[in-house]
């Protein structure tokens, strides 16, 4: 697999020749790797913010008694650097590549890329630094500061969310220009979905950033932001993803998408089903019950369009498994697949009324979150940094060791941390319902958070090898073939 | 734009806008719709006693905070005044409004500490929640300025704070925000220290002779209340303790003296003030039912 003298040339190692002499023309690479940088940065120290509010559990904390270092504001940085800094940085990132190959035509502009990159670097520290002040707001997975105080218009800080606006309009700017230009022609469902995604970014977070804070209340307000958190994750983070594993997945694997037909009902099943299940973030309360009975149908809907996008995948990996070996994006890719089905096959169940008793408040909440936010979102956009990065950089990778070890540490902690914080949640449920008292749940519970921030410690350790390895990667010239990531090098 | 984008486009914003309608604009027409939110001057209409109780315990940081705080007074200042005293007629006004800024500031620091993370503030009918917690709420009860943005929350680390309010003493929560595991043992909730302030308080030991029946500690020195900026500022205040002493108690004098101290600060105050409201209100029309 190392060897660099493959048989060849054979069509795919043509294909690849022209694929990359194409990007040379079309991308420009060094936007991608700098949204890459970032992400990795927000990565690590998400994840190192996640780490330590897991040591408040045990009454390990480091930071006891220093307020802007208090545990609520760095559990916000935990949630708000992986979604906004990590996810969002890697899909622009993985945007700027894959927008012009699928539209045969470049980006907006690069100046204007140069623009995005600093703005959304800054909101990025502001919303951190934000949040450690104590200016983060009460929505979750929305807490970037709106910069007012709660319910009035008296601004006391940066007003970061209308930021984001203006910076997720410059991303539609840069992104629709090439995707409007090429419309005439017969368009790729990547497109779909990268497009939509950026329209519903923007009045998504509209939505979550105005009503909840300014004019709903109560049960109404609720309603609200149960749809921006979930119309966040299905209408921004879930379209992104699956667009760019519908561009990735076919060009490493050389092979076509099994069904066009398949893909273009599972993108409008997800546009019509996804929005509908905001409501079911509270479930059992005061908001009426037709509508929570409505966001529990669509949800177990929404298994079937997933079902529909994973079978697609796996069947154009037909004939192709050995990949999963082989190639460790794709391995990521899968990965993220089989726990994406997993998720929402929890989702089908745990969304039902008897289910949510028990697991509702629950520490099964946050093992579910990190499974999608995680084993899948951030598995693919790993992924997509593991297979471009060398191509960006023009160096071979400094350790493929390192990369497996990363791999081998991310999913086993992972994969750990979920069944420990199910298991965490099922007791919690059951014995809440027994009327145990509170303070005997919090010592049963002690066992399983132990276990989580062990399995947060591995997950952690995976990252920090990524980024070294990316690091001397660069460092390091030593000129890379990508002959030798092909799947298929003897079938050619 | 090519007819073919436009449809998708259009189809796409249309998703949006029936998911919109659907679960954000329907639930609020068919709930807080029909009744108008309640403002903070409806909240802070009746102050509680508890409230009340603040100011003679912490009356320094209480001073600080809450400009009105001249005109409010206790129970213990209402005893000394006449009947017609006008200041009587003004007491309970500025006590509103010293309400309504102590639970508008009380709720924003509840949000910037970011408690709503692991309290939940919504009881469920099931898994007998409401025998844990106390009675479920309806939409109306939420429909109100404090309830925006909602701070239902969507996790229990700790327990719910829906009927928190006059559950536990004002002295509890300033002694459990310092450090919440000595107060209930085993409680991972992080410690609140900066929502104390270091100054002067003026202190006296009890009467050696009367400790067997008075049972506390002769060798320990117990506060009055007010933790004071300055020495300066402790030692006036001990002075006019000393002379409005009954002559019965005069040999009290002899064992005050003024030491550094540590109380609560303004901030928690509010902050207590709000978890003592939670769950204390109830919508007008809704009591008129019951």
């Amino acid at each position: 697999m190392t060897s660099t003298t493959l048989p060849l040339p054979g069509d795919d190692a043509h294909e690849e020749a022209h694929a990359e002499a194409s990007a040379a023309v079309l991308v420009c690479k060094p936007l991608v790797k700098w949204h890459f940088t970032f992400a990795m940065f927000f990565m690590l120290t998400s994840m190192t913010a996640g780490f330590l509010v897991s040591l408040q559990f045990l009454d390990l904390y480091p930071f006891q008694g220093i307020r802007w270092l208090q545990y609520g504001r760095v559990r916000l940085m935990h949630t708000n650097e992986i979604a906004y800094g990590f996810l969002v940085n890697a899909f622009i990132g993985a945007l700027y590549y894959a927008v012009p190959r699928l539209t045969g035509r470049r980006v907006a502009s690069h100046g204007l890329g140069w623009i995005i990159l600093v703005v959304w670097q800054f909101l990025m520290f502001a919303t951190s630094i934000g949040q450690m002040l104590g200016f983060g707001q009460a929505v979750e997975w929305g807490e970037t500061p709106t910069g007012f105080l709660p319910g009035t218009f008296h601004l006391v800080y940066i007003p970061v969310d209308f930021l984001i606006e203006f910076g997720a309009v410059l991303l539609a700017i840069q992104f629709l220009t090439p995707i409007a230009k090429a419309m005439h022609s017969k368009m790729y469902v990547s497109l779909w979905y990268i497009s939509a995604g950026i329209v519903w970014l923007i009045l998504t977070y509209v939505m979550g950033n105005t009503l909840p804070e300014w004019t709903l209340n109560g049960s109404s307000g609720a309603a609200t932001a149960g749809l921006f958190i979930h119309d966040l994750v299905g209408l921004f983070v879930t379209p992104m993803g699956w667009g760019l594993m519908y561009f990735f997945v076919p060009i490493i694997l050389r092979a076509p998408i099994w069904s066009h037909a398949l893909s273009v009902i599972g993108f409008w099943a997800l546009a019509f089903f996804y929005p509908l299940n905001g409501v079911h973030h509270f479930l059992l309360s005061s908001i009426p019950m037709s509508v929570q009975y409505g966001a529990v149908i669509s949800t177990m809907a929404v298994e079937i369009v997933v079902t529909t996008v994973v079978v697609n995948f796996f069947a154009t990996m037909w004939g192709k498994g050995h990949a999963l070996r082989t190639n460790l994006p794709i391995r990521w890719f899968y990965t993220g697949m089989v726990f994406y089905f997993i998720t929402c096959l929890q989702c089908f169940f745990h969304t039902t009324l008897s289910v949510q008793e028990i697991i509702h408040f629950t520490d099964w909440v946050p093992g579910h979150a990190h499974l999608v936010m995680l084993g899948v979102f951030a598995f693919w956009c790993i992924g997509i940094i593991t297979w471009l990065w060398p191509r960006l950089t023009g160096n071979d990778w400094y350790s493929r060791r390192l990369n497996h070890w990363q791999y081998w540490l991310t999913m086993i902690g992972l994969f750990i941390m979920f069944v420990d914080l199910l298991a965490a949640g099922l007791m919690h449920g059951f014995m809440a319902k027994s009327l145990v008292p509170w303070m005997d749940i919090v010592r049963a519970l002690r066992p399983y958070w132990e276990v989580r921030t062990f399995a947060g410690g591995m997950i952690l350790l995976g990252q920090i090898l990524f980024v070294w390895n990316l690091f001397q990667t660069t460092r390091h010239s030593k000129p890379y073939d990508y002959r030798v990531d092909l799947v298929d090098p003897e079938a050619a | 734009m090519d007819r073919f984008g436009s449809v998708i486009l259009v189809a796409g914003l249309a998703c949006f806008a029936f998911a919109f309608l659907l679960s954000g604009l329907y639930p609020y027409m068919i709930t807080d719709h029909a009744v108008p939110a309640a403002t903070i001057e409806d909240l802070a209409s009746y102050v509680p006693a508890d409230f009340k109780a603040l100011k003679d315990a912490y009356p320094v940081s209480f001073a600080q905070r809450f400009s009105q705080a001249e005109a409010a007074l206790t129970p213990r200042e209402l005893v000394s005044l006449d009947a017609s005293d006008p200041r009587r007629g003004q007491s309970e006004a500025a006590w509103q409004a010293a309400y309504a800024e102590a639970l508008i500031q009380g709720r924003n620091l509840y949000i910037s500490e970011v408690c709503w993370h692991c309290h939940s503030q919504y009881v469920r009918p099931v898994a007998n929640e409401s025998l844990r917690f106390g009675p479920v709420l309806t939409s109306d009860h939420d429909n109100n300025v404090l309830q925006q943005p909602v701070l239902w929350g969507t996790r229990r680390v700790g327990p719910d704070l829906t009927h928190e309010g006059r559950l536990r003493s004002n002295d509890w929560h300033v002694a459990h925000f310092f450090n919440p595991a000595e107060v209930t043992p085993g409680s991972i909730m992080p410690r609140y220290t900066w929502f104390y302030r270091e100054g002067w308080q003026v202190m006296r030991r009890i009467d050696p002779g009367k400790a067997d029946r008075t049972g506390l500690d002769p060798e320990r020195a117990y506060g009055y209340p007010g933790v004071w900026e300055t020495k300066a500022e402790a030692e006036a205040a001990m002075a006019q303790i000393k002379a409005s002493l009954p002559s019965t108690l005069a040999g009290e004098a002899e064992r005050m003296f003024v030491a550094e101290a540590e109380g609560p600060s303004s901030d928690l105050l509010s902050l207590i003030a709000y978890v003592q409201w939670l769950g204390t209100w109830t919508p007008p029309h809704l009591e008129q039912a019951q």
